[in-house]
């Protein structure tokens, strides 16, 4: 098993509150945490926000508990699609370590599961889920390494949301078998975070078994990050960097921009 | 709800009986192979201060020091080479690591060291071992064994030097460090190996109370299994545990159920002794502690029994011997030695789910 992280804690401008949630995810166990931005292109007025440093949230990341190594966050975007323009893989989606969409029609949930090039698949967990799921876009999903993600704070606010997040889960699990399922939190505040192995107890409930369970907070999510990063690669096997321009190159550079762009590293 | 709700990961016992004194006992070699061992916790019914001579044993248990940031291939160096390895007494265990989900590392006596692997850190390392026995779908654990007795890992050879190299320059690995020794003679080799890594002493910590009209099971020594005459093992050990956390068996209707009870036959005894002792513990301290509790019984003493929990820690790379240990939802892997007067004992092994059988 890997270690355990969390991929859900759901952005906000206030850095306190995220201090917060961080630090408790470090007490309880996590040693990575996704900061997710959470983007409804349906909504006017939203663009694809631009991540802030995580070196802004913390100087120094506080130590995980029972290790001597600090938390490491990273930055996750989630689009709330509910059409198929919604998606655009764009330059800004770079900037994200993991990406996710949320489909809310069967058709995008189809193409988000065979086409989109995106991490993780979120699941509704707050309300009856619209569509059901078909054998054919779950197994075609499964096969390109793409992760259904559930996240468990909505069952712990209110116990109308708790029996579709379980309903909803126990309809996957019966299609996926168990497979690249993820467990998150998606909290908003530092007590609505659960322990790793109190996760993995929860997923005993949605009919995963022990082991899919716990893996379902280790083992799936390190899946996911290796398959965030591959996504800025070739085959998973060539990246490029980019090389830090000095001042007087870029001034050289300048009148033979049409010729050369940016120097692969 | 689903039937696979109802199950728990699986656990075993393994309970012995026989008699100190019968020659083909076999106690001393199960306590010599519970290699690391970080809580001992003694229960002696009908007694209300420690005896002297049980509390000079442990005032007399050897240090064990906390060592920060040892690079790993320092225990192979030549000079803890001959230290370490060819004297065999001692032990070590990386400290702040967990074996389900960083590396771990373990030395044992006998030489061997075991290196419990993330896939990641396996793939780098390059050294040869086997995939851990409990791996789910894909094989993410790696454990590699090597034998620092072995003629070809001796230092000079090619085996030797591509751990080496391996362990510098591939993977340098850096963990805290627990060390014991149990040493006799004065000379503090271990001490003196360990002094260019500041190490930091401890001493092994004692706290014992009294605990008053505790009802307390009548075990006979004759009856291991619980059948006619004592309860059965399960039991027993889930009183024993509640007895040591402080948890009420009385059964009575509060607010609060509380379902522990005391299993049946049992009688209530006015106190009772529970002494709790914490540290990194050898197991050569454990049996010397043993001989001291069965000598409790040389004079007459209003109990029949008493008992002797050892428990292993949860994060260790192996639990008795050489065999991996792992840890699911829970890494115990402990023995509980129940000492009757007559000289008889019982030995229940105890692990959890990601562990192999006990001896």
């Amino acid at each position: 098993m890997s270690v355990f992280l969390d991929l859900n804690i759901i952005s906000s401008h206030d850095k306190n509150k995220l201090r917060s949630i961080i630090e408790t995810a470090a007490h309880l166990g996590y040693s990575t945490v996704a900061i997710n931005y959470v983007v409804e292109p349906q909504k006017k007025k939203s663009e694809i926000p631009k991540p802030q440093s995580v070196s802004d949230i913390f100087e120094k990341f506080p130590v995980v508990q029972g290790k001597s190594t600090p938390i490491k966050v990273l930055n996750r975007l989630t689009i709330v699609a509910s059409d198929a323009s919604h998606f655009r893989p764009t330059n800004e989606y770079k900037l994200f370590d993991l990406v996710a969409v949320y489909p809310k029609t069967e058709k995008l949930f189809h193409a988000a599961c065979m086409t989109f090039d995106v991490d993780i698949i979120c699941i509704a967990v707050a309300e009856k889920q619209p569509f059901h799921f078909k054998r054919a876009p779950v197994n075609g999903a499964i096969d390109r390494g793409v992760f259904f993600d559930i996240s468990y704070t909505a069952a712990i606010r209110d116990s109308s949301m708790r029996r579709y997040t379980i309903a909803n889960a126990t309809c996957l699990m019966e299609v996926c078998k168990g497979k690249n399922i993820i467990i998150s939190s998606g909290a908003e505040k530092s007590l609505e975070m659960r322990g790793p192995y109190d996760i993995a107890n929860l997923g005993l409930v949605f009919g995963l078994s022990e082991g899919d369970a716990k893996a379902a907070v280790s083992t799936n999510c390190r899946s996911v990050l290796m398959h965030g990063e591959t996504r800025a690669t070739a085959s998973g096997v060539v990246y490029t960097m980019k090389k830090p321009h000095t001042l007087e190159e870029q001034i050289e550079d300048k009148p033979a921009s049409k010729k050369a762009k940016t120097e692969t590293a | 709800m689903s039937p696979e709700l109802e199950k728990c990961p699986r656990s075993l016992l393994v309970c012995e009986k026989s008699n100190f004194m019968n020659e083909k006992s076999r106690h001393d070699i199960h306590v010599s192979k519970h290699s690391f061992n970080y809580k001992i916790s003694v229960l002696i019914p009908e007694c209300a201060v420690l005896p002297a001579n049980i509390s000079g044993v442990i005032s007399n248990f050897s240090p064990y020091y906390l060592v920060r940031d040892l690079p790993v291939y320092e225990l192979l160096q030549d000079k803890s080479h001959e230290t370490v390895v060819q004297k065999g007494t001692v032990y070590a265990v990386s400290y702040n690591t967990k074996i389900d989900e960083d590396n771990s590392i373990a030395l044992l006596p006998s030489g061997q060291l075991v290196l419990s692997l993330n896939k990641d850190a396996y793939e780098q390392l390059g050294l040869e071992g086997r995939p851990s026995l409990y791996n789910h779908r894909k094989a993410m654990r790696y454990v590699v064994t090597l034998n620092l007795r072995d003629k070809t890992l001796a230092p000079g050879t090619k085996r030797y030097q591509r751990v080496l190299s391996g362990l510098k320059d591939r993977l340098p690995l850096r963990y805290d460090f627990l060390f014991t020794e149990h040493n006799t003679d004065e000379d503090k080799t271990l001490y003196k190996l360990l002094s260019q890594y500041k190490p930091v002493e401890h001493k092994a910590v004692l706290s014992h109370h009294t605990l008053k009209n505790l009802p307390c099971p009548t075990l006979y020594p004759s009856d291991l299994q619980g059948t006619t005459l004592s309860c059965d093992p399960h039991s027993f050990l889930e009183w024993l545990g509640a007895v040591n956390l402080d948890i009420s068996c009385e059964n009575a209707a509060d607010s609060f159920l509380s379902t522990y009870i005391c299993p049946e036959p049992k009688s209530s005894v006015s106190q009772a002794l529970l002494c709790t002792i914490t540290g990194f513990i050898s197991p050569e301290d454990v049996y010397l502690l043993l001989q001291e509790l069965r000598k409790y019984f040389d004079e007459p003493k209003f109990t029949q029994w008493l008992s002797l929990t050892v428990h292993g820690f949860m994060d260790s790379p192996v639990s008795w011997g050489a065999t991996e240990h792992g840890f699911l939802k829970g890494g115990e892997n402990f023995y509980n030695l129940v000492c009757f007067k007559n000289q008889d004992y019982w030995l229940h092994m105890a692990t959890g789910a990601h562990d192999g059988c006990p001896p």
